[in-house]
């Protein structure tokens, strides 16, 4: 089966469930994704009537992770008395890892949410295509067959799905939620543990320390230090976030490479063991920057030193939050 | 009449004419983002470009801005203000909803009674615009809606149109016509030259479909404070800054001092800020009037087609559609102001009894 028509069936998917959720009044409202108004775009959305299901879509354009919406929860999901309405909400994989590991950290009540589960076929790499139609305004962005049919005023261009998915998607091991039949409807899955080579990062462990720097300082010197990574990211959710704190104030704001570093740096230990690999922050930068081999990176530490995959289940606390006496420490001094 | 031709290969030699005097600003690539950087050599332009990712109001207000530095022993303190604001800078290239945010920015900088930000006035004054029109606006730009024009040559000190082989250069203000008179070698237009490049402004001015009514949401906006369409227009947002740190026209910035104890010195920065961060307006006690996201998304609408007409009598936004192309959440500021255009007064009575 192609793209093209993984779409329409997962699209029908989100839609028919959405309905029934809604008409059964299982829920109050749905968050799903909606057409964008500009091409390689996709818009939130929350539904609230039954009517409305169609304005689901799902195309291959859908960045978000929509558990971000849920902690800390928008007051759009919450009655006149500020408690949760009962949510339902379209998951791809990562939105499930997201949600259990929220769950985990107690960030939010797994009794008010139902998830609406689909097989993600992933989603499209959008810097790269920009980066290839270069100074062309694209008009119109769709799937067709197994291509990516990318059309300006005069012109057309096709590009494999397969290669210009997220560099992330393409290694991704979990396109499901893994949840149980309670709590999910449509596609789920209940995965212990998943097997992960990590041979996507092997290029980068084979660099010198000096060659990992410059690619390091290569990849983040655009930063602009809006924050958009932190703000699409489902598993930053601290009240102040440490670079905002001012109080006393941490760490510098300038636009100077240590400033952007640190800020990187630290949301990358933060990330440790908690990261869902969703490729929201990557996908929303608006300078295209790729954080995925940070991410990546983290993921692979994590898996070989702890055998842990976060979000996998709503019950194991990550690494980072727990003390184990069998925990490995050969990262410790020997004594002699 | 002032108008020129210069051909496309002359570019290089139009550059080494004016470099020595001015600091040379102009888009060029860099990791597939067009920005306004000083060059150093001409075959770095990339003239051939829809609108740049970062405005070029990042010339006059950087990011980030040292405004002054100091010392101090144990009785006295030495400041040391900037010695580069008499420098000449010519941007190149730049578009006309860009050249004209210079004139909202500045309105901005001069407007608080007696005190001018001599900083950037400064520079603005030292600046020559030589800009470009927009042959072909993004289905994202909206400028006619907003007091612009793809061809508005208002702003500018030269304004180059692109014909094709060539570019038909003018000379607007009397610093612009006083550099075309200094370039000699430019060969003169014709009157075939001047038809072309406005039959391409009546295209270019054609080709933009989006009209939105801005008078009506100005006039919406005055009421509509408290509406529940705020809790609409922030449902997608994720409360990130890229739309403000995007746009040409925002101003906000925050001041910050470095201070290296070690060697008693230091200085004085000013950074761009956003109503979209959750320190903008934090009150030393504690508290924010702009708390949630609903009132932060507010602040920017409002800013922009409210506050700031009633402040100058000019709507604070160009049109450049900046916005709409990169918001993560798509967020669409032209689905958010047709959704304030919409608002029937009734209703809003209504809501506010």
């Amino acid at each position: 089966m192609g793209v093209e028509a993984e779409n329409k069936e997962i699209e029908n998917l989100i839609r028919e469930n959405a309905k029934k959720l809604l008409s059964e009044k299982q829920v109050d409202v749905i968050i799903g994704y909606s057409q964008g108004t500009v091409p390689l775009s996709s818009t939130p959305i929350i539904i609230r009537k039954e009517e409305d299901v169609d304005k689901l879509v799902w195309n291959n354009l859908c960045y978000i992770n929509l558990a971000r919406y849920l902690a800390p929860l928008m007051p759009q999901l919450c009655d006149a008395e500020g408690n949760s309405l009962k949510i339902g909400i379209v998951a791809k994989g990562c939105v499930g890892r997201a949600i259990n590991m929220l769950a985990v950290e107690k960030q939010l009540n797994l009794e008010n949410i139902q998830i609406i589960g689909i097989n993600c076929n992933g989603n499209v790499n959008r810097s790269k295509i920009d980066l290839e139609v270069g100074e062309k305004e694209i008009l119109d962005v769709s799937i067709s067959g197994d291509d990516i049919l990318v059309k300006g005023k005069d012109w057309e261009q096709k590009f494999p799905f397969d290669q210009y998915v997220n560099e992330l998607c393409k290694v991704c091991q979990v396109k499901s939620p893994s949840a149980t039949g309670e709590t999910c409807v449509g596609e789920c899955q209940e995965l212990e543990t998943i097997h992960d080579e990590f041979a996507d990062v092997a290029e980068y462990e084979s660099k010198s320390t000096e060659e990992k720097w410059a690619y390091i300082k290569d990849a983040l010197e655009p930063c602009t230090l809006c924050y958009s990574c932190r703000q699409a990211c489902p598993v930053c959710y601290c009240n102040l976030c440490f670079v905002d704190q001012n109080l006393p104030v941490w760490f510098g704001k300038t636009t100077q490479l240590p400033d952007i570093f640190i800020f990187h740096l630290i949301r990358a230990f933060h990330l440790a063991g908690r990261c869902v690999a969703c490729g929201a922050c990557s996908s929303v930068c608006p300078v295209g920057i790729d954080l995925n081999m940070i991410t990546r990176k983290l993921e692979e530490i994590v898996k070989k030193r702890y055998d842990f995959t976060s979000g996998l289940n709503a019950e194991t606390v990550p690494p980072m939050m727990d003390f184990n006496m069998e925990d490995t420490e050969e990262f410790m001094l020997e004594e002699d | 009449m002032e108008q020129k031709i210069l051909k496309k290969d002359e570019i290089g030699k139009f550059y080494n004419d004016l470099v020595s005097e001015y600091n040379f600003y102009a888009p060029i690539k860099k990791k597939g983002n067009i920005i306004f950087e000083k060059i150093e050599k001409p075959e770095d332009i990339e003239i051939n470009y829809l609108n740049s990712k970062i405005p070029p109001k990042s010339v006059l207000f950087p990011q980030m801005e040292v405004l002054f530095e100091y010392t101090l022993d144990e009785k006295d303190v030495e400041i040391t203000d900037r010695q580069d604001l008499d420098q000449k800078i010519l941007i190149f290239g730049i578009r006309p909803c860009d050249a004209y945010s210079f004139q909202l920015m500045a309105n901005f900088f001069s407007f608080h009674g007696n005190w001018q930000d001599e900083i950037y006035l400064k520079k603005k004054e030292n600046t020559t615009l030589i800009g470009i029109g927009c042959n072909t606006p993004r289905t994202t730009c909206f400028c006619t809606s907003v007091e612009g024009n793809p061809f508005n040559k208002e702003n500018m000190d030269i304004f180059l149109t692109d014909l094709g082989e060539t570019y038909l250069v003018e000379g607007i203000s009397d610093k612009g016509k006083e550099i075309v008179k200094k370039l000699s070698w430019l060969s003169d237009a014709t009157d075939k030259n001047v038809k072309k490049s406005q039959e391409l402004a009546k295209q270019a001015e054609e080709s933009i479909t989006t009209k939105i009514d801005t008078s009506k949401i100005v006039e919406n906006l005055e009421t509509c404070f408290e509406h529940p369409v705020w809790e609409e227009i922030s449902e997608a947002c994720i409360g990130c800054g890229s739309c403000a740190y995007l746009c040409p026209t925002c101003t906000c910035f925050d001041v910050i001092d470095e201070t290296d104890q070690y060697n008693n010195r230091g200085r004085r920065i000013r950074i761009w800020d956003t109503c979209q961060s959750c320190l903008y307006t934090l009150e030393t006690s504690g508290h924010n009037p702009r708390d949630t996201k609903i009132q932060r998304c507010r602040n920017r609408i409002m800013h922009k087609f409210s506050y700031y007409p009633t402040n100058y009598e000019l709507l604070g936004c160009v049109g450049c559609g900046r916005c709409v192309s990169v918001c993560p959440a798509n967020n669409d500021l032209r689905t958010i102001l047709d959704k304030i255009e919409k608002i029937e007064k009734e209703e809003d009575e209504k809501i506010v009894a």
